[in-house]
């Protein structure tokens, strides 16, 4: 008999009433030991999504099944299954963290000392070992998302629902996510990751699906996506000071401009001589150049291709 | 049997409960501050009692209906709805630890009532038991309020709306000897069994049996919590 796809979705729209916005028709399958990134701007429909699969909302229409349980009709089953970090994580802030986790791991089924055993792990492993008995009204944002990943993984769950899991957290923190969510994957746990942190979803995803305006626009492995873009180039030029860069823009074979804080992307052709055109541009308006580089595209670089928008608002 | 970590969510709200000792201190002191004065004052029997039943209906409704408009706006009961156990049983525990915790608030003052008016062991008993009643109810109506309300200040108001016509009906203050609809509307307000057991606790002669005071309101609770924890998965979804 052929094993189920650890988490299956079929033809899932839920529009919310108030907007009329939401996802549409979604399709999505996810094997054991896959890591699949979900990708959009906001409003494109991943929390939504992510809403459905976690239970917390029925859809208009569709059905979904977690490691074969039917996710509309053995909704317990389901989220036994599951391990969920929402975006904007809470907690009992007069709780200490230790006392939250374990109370979660509890609820989750876990026996006492099986729970304490894995807390333990975890708790040393993100570095909050420390601070396990303080009251969580105490932490830190970057903390307070430390103890929600915590108490996703605590129950070893089947699938992991991530939804922007290493924002806020700082760079050490990120890397020992990335390498937990690397060896829950190699031990079979499927994980579905919503994020915007391009590099993150480059490097950690097996597959990655584009969401804009609730539909999924392109799909694929990062590689397979990336490699679709050839003849696009990226060049990012670090000036001293803002500069309006209308000169850049008549450049021929310059696509779209995105200024992200001191840095200007340049999305444009691969011809030659493009780079010298585009430093030419810019010194022409005044820009005076400290850094200067030519990337190969991202994953970002395709979303912007695809939908001509861009995945985060511009600075 | 150890509280704190809790492993369940009544455990969890006891741990809170007794987790902060200046608030314990004056969630302990204010029924006390406000029912040991009017008892031992010489103020009428009947209005002695609905002292003591408002402060009942107060501390259950708004406890339960502000607490969980609060979870529920910060986003950790529905975390709490995506584990495992059923909404119902959340729900149920919600009901039966607030009622629990409350009754636990008002009993040193009960104490204090029953000390300063000697009264019949049964209708002692009744009291306590119309009490605790009257906090089960209160609680339901909180936790059904919480359905409709996303602040503190609309749980005043929802409540508000509610309580006052059941305090009416319930003979409190205006209405003692309540005819026709109105008697047959008291016999389903288990706050009117508790104003009767308190009003005979401070020597007034009351019609209603000791008795039916543990088997009416008992019949009324269990209605109410049968109802409220059939809600659960609607109160406990996002609301969108």
């Amino acid at each position: 008999m052929e094993r189920p796809f650890a988490l299956e979705a079929t033809d899932i729209t839920l529009r919310y009433r108030s907007s009329g916005r939401g996802i549409a028709d979604l399709n999505l399958e996810v094997d054991r030991g896959e890591i699949f990134g979900l990708v959009g701007p906001n409003g494109s429909g991943k929390s939504t999504l992510l809403r459905v699969l976690s239970t917390s909302t029925e859809p208009d229409s569709g059905t979904f099944r977690v490691g074969g349980a039917d996710g509309l009709r053995e909704k317990r089953k389901v989220r036994a299954k599951l391990g969920l970090m929402v975006d904007r994580p809470t907690h009992y802030g007069d709780l200490s963290g230790w006392a939250n986790a374990y109370f979660f791991a509890r609820l989750y089924g876990m026996k006492e000392e099986k729970a304490e055993g894995a807390l333990s792990e975890l708790f040393e492993y993100f570095d909050l070992a420390a601070y396990r008995d303080d009251r969580v009204k105490t932490y830190s944002y970057g903390m307070g998302k430390k103890l929600a990943l915590i108490e996703a993984l605590a129950h070893s769950p089947e699938v992991l629902l991530l939804d922007e899991p290493s924002l806020g957290l700082d760079y050490t923190s990120q890397l020992a996510l990335q390498r937990k969510i690397r060896d829950l994957a190699s031990s079979g746990v499927a994980v579905i990751l919503a994020s915007n942190q391009v590099d993150e979803v480059e490097s950690l995803c097996d597959r990655v699906a584009f969401l804009h305006e609730g539909g999924i626009v392109a799909e694929g492995t990062p590689e397979a996506l990336v490699s679709s873009l050839q003849g696009v180039r990226r060049i990012v030029a670090t000036l001293r000071n803002p500069v309006g860069y209308e000169p850049v823009k008549g450049v021929a074979g310059v696509d779209r401009i995105v200024p992200e804080g001191r840095d200007l992307v340049v999305h444009c052709e691969d011809r030659p001589g493009i780079v010298a055109d585009v430093v030419a541009a810019i010194v022409r308006a005044d820009g005076d150049i400290t850094d200067l580089s030519v990337r190969r595209p991202s994953l970002e670089d395709v979303f912007v291709k695809l939908t001509g928008e861009a995945l985060r608002d511009e600075d | 049997m150890r509280i704190n970590p809790p492993d369940a969510y009544w455990k969890k709200d006891v741990a809170l409960f007794f987790g902060k000792r200046f608030a314990l201190l004056i969630k302990m002191l204010y029924p006390m501050a406000i029912i040991i004065p009017v008892a031992a004052s010489n103020i009428p029997a009947e209005y002695a009692a609905a002292v003591i039943g408002i402060v009942a209906v107060m501390a259950g409704t708004f406890g339960a209906g502000e607490s969980l408009t609060i979870d529920l706006n910060d986003g950790i009961l529905m975390r709490v709805a995506l584990t495992p156990v059923s909404p119902r049983r959340i729900v149920f525990e919600v009901l039966a630890v607030n009622a629990l915790l409350d009754f636990v608030q008002l009993f040193p003052a009960l104490v204090a009532v029953y000390v300063l008016h000697p009264a019949p062991l049964i209708w002692v008993l009744a009291a306590t038991f119309g009490v605790f009643a009257t906090l089960v109810t209160a609680n339901a109506i909180g936790i059904f309020i919480a359905n409709f309300t996303s602040s503190p200040a609309d749980v005043l108001l929802y409540a508000t709306a509610i309580l006052f016509p059941l305090i009416y009906v319930s003979g409190f203050f205006r209405n003692q000897n309540p005819e026709g609809i109105l008697a047959f509307l008291r016999n389903f307000v288990p706050f009117a069994y508790m104003n009767d057991a308190l009003k005979a606790v401070f020597g007034l002669p009351v019609e209603t049996a000791p008795l039916s005071i543990f088997v009416y309101p008992v019949i009324v609770c269990a209605v109410l919590v049968f109802a409220v924890c059939l809600m659960a998965p609607r109160l406990l979804s996002p609301r969108l």
